[in-house]
């Protein structure tokens, strides 16, 4: 019980030297020096640097797991690197899922973002008892077609709150862009609508006014709308 | 695990050990991960106060880093000492692991306190809330390492070095030069990070 490890036992490759320890310190070291430098000295900034730095800790990692740890030396079965393979995995699918996701979700929900997405997708008119432009309910659709023949019809009287669907009549792609050709302007939201083949999009008029359109890909077909205020 | 033929009843028996202990260390790294995850989606959200970068002092946070991975050298030192029987020398190595780890600490608790009296509270925001829970889990880790390396050190002391105790100090260096690892990411993520 009391007898001490053997000797053979001490000098056995899986537990390591005084040598594989020391180059794991000094190897350690210059990883962990070098990123310092490279961020006090801002040599390279942001992702550039984020990446840079992690690439050096996680060398850092397999210096250290292989001279410290002796993970895969000696001669057992190599339970113990299986399972460290495995938690890996799963570390890596846990913590790059997580931001990822959450990353997809922030670029999309910002909080800036939010109410208005809100207000508009989902047709809130309003938050608290304050109006939020949003239209409520649903008026008067007006149809405009729009071919490699032209549009029709070229101008649209409409009221406050009514919606515009812009129809794509044959099988080409065409894009609804607003303004005079090649100037670039918003309704709402939007500067320009995609309508795929057979395809239409829909606008609410919640902005009144005289708006002008054309067809991108044939800007010699214009038309324009305008939206009266109700009262 | 299979012992080969020439291993001993009891060298398989601590192989088995050392396995068991490893699948804890593994389990304890998935925590870790978590932690990470939800610190890498929290560090923005400092609700317009301070950030990681207007308080984070980086010479201080390098001191910590040297002297645990120094201090994990001198683990792996004190290690082989063990293997060998020497008890005199375990005692030295060891002894040095536990005094660089309580320096450690002695950092960390500073850096801490500067920032509660700072008002960078836990409950200040979420990036505090996910810094806080990050590093002290590791904190923690590194106290409950101390304990129990004070504790077979008494031991050693008291009792000799025995086969018991050599297998004792393996779990727990293998524990340390865990935490010097998951400490290289901390570093790296969340101070380094904090600048990039």
């Amino acid at each position: 019980m009391n007898k001490l490890a053997t000797p053979e036992h001490a000098t056995s490759e899986s537990h390591g030297s005084v040598m594989s320890y020391f180059a794991g310190f000094v190897l350690s070291l210059i990883y962990t020096i070098i990123p310092y430098l490279l961020v006090t000295n801002e040599i390279i900034t942001g992702s550039a640097l984020l990446i840079t730095i992690l690439a050096f800790a996680v060398t850092q990692m397999i210096i250290q797991i292989f001279f410290f740890l002796h993970l895969g030396r000696g001669p057992k079965p190599f339970y113990n690197v299986v399972f460290f393979i495995g938690t890996f995995l799963i570390i890596m699918i846990v913590v790059l899922g997580s931001v990822f996701i959450m990353n997809n979700l922030y670029s999309n929900m910002s909080p800036s973002d939010v109410a208005k997405n809100q207000a508009e997708s989902e047709g809130i008119y309003q938050i608290g008892g304050v109006e939020t432009g949003a239209c409520q309910g649903l008026n008067e659709n007006h149809k405009v077609y729009v071919s490699n023949e032209g549009i029709s019809p070229t101008f649209v009287n409409a009221e406050f709150c009514d919606t515009i669907s812009f129809i794509n009549a044959d099988g080409k792609e065409h894009i609804i862009a607003f303004g005079q050709y090649p100037d670039v302007q918003y309704y709402g939201e939007d500067s320009e609508l995609i309508l795929s083949t057979q395809r239409a999009s829909v606008i609410v008029l919640n902005s009144a006014g005289t708006f002008s359109f054309r067809d991108d890909s044939n800007p010699q077909f214009t038309g324009s709308f305008t939206v009266n205020l109700k009262e | 695990m299979v012992a080969s033929k020439e291993m001993t009843h009891e060298e398989a028996a601590e192989d088995r050990v050392m396995f068991g202990f490893w699948v804890y260390l593994m389990t304890d790294l998935l925590m870790f991960a978590v932690l990470f995850a939800v610190f890498a989606v929290l560090r923005d959200n400092t609700m317009g106060g301070s950030t990681g970068r207007d308080l984070f002092v980086l010479p201080l946070v390098l001191a910590e880093t040297i002297l645990l991975l120094t201090s994990s050298f001198t683990c792996g030192i004190g290690m082989i000492a063990a293997r060998r029987g020497d008890k005199n020398q375990v005692l030295f190595w060891f002894g040095l692991t536990f005094l660089l780890g309580l320096a450690f600490l002695s950092i960390e608790f500073y850096e801490f306190a500067e920032l509660i009296h700072e008002g960078h509270t836990i409950s200040s925001n979420a990036f505090f809330s996910s810094f806080f829970t990050l590093v002290g889990t590791h904190g923690l880790h590194i106290i409950s390492g101390l304990i129990w390396l004070a504790t077979i050190l008494v031991f050693v002391v008291k009792r000799g070095l025995n086969r018991h105790m050599v297998r004792k100090l393996a779990l727990l260096s293998l524990f340390w030069h865990f935490l010097d690892i998951v400490w290289i990411f901390i570093f790296t993520f969340v101070y380094l990070g904090a600048f990039a």
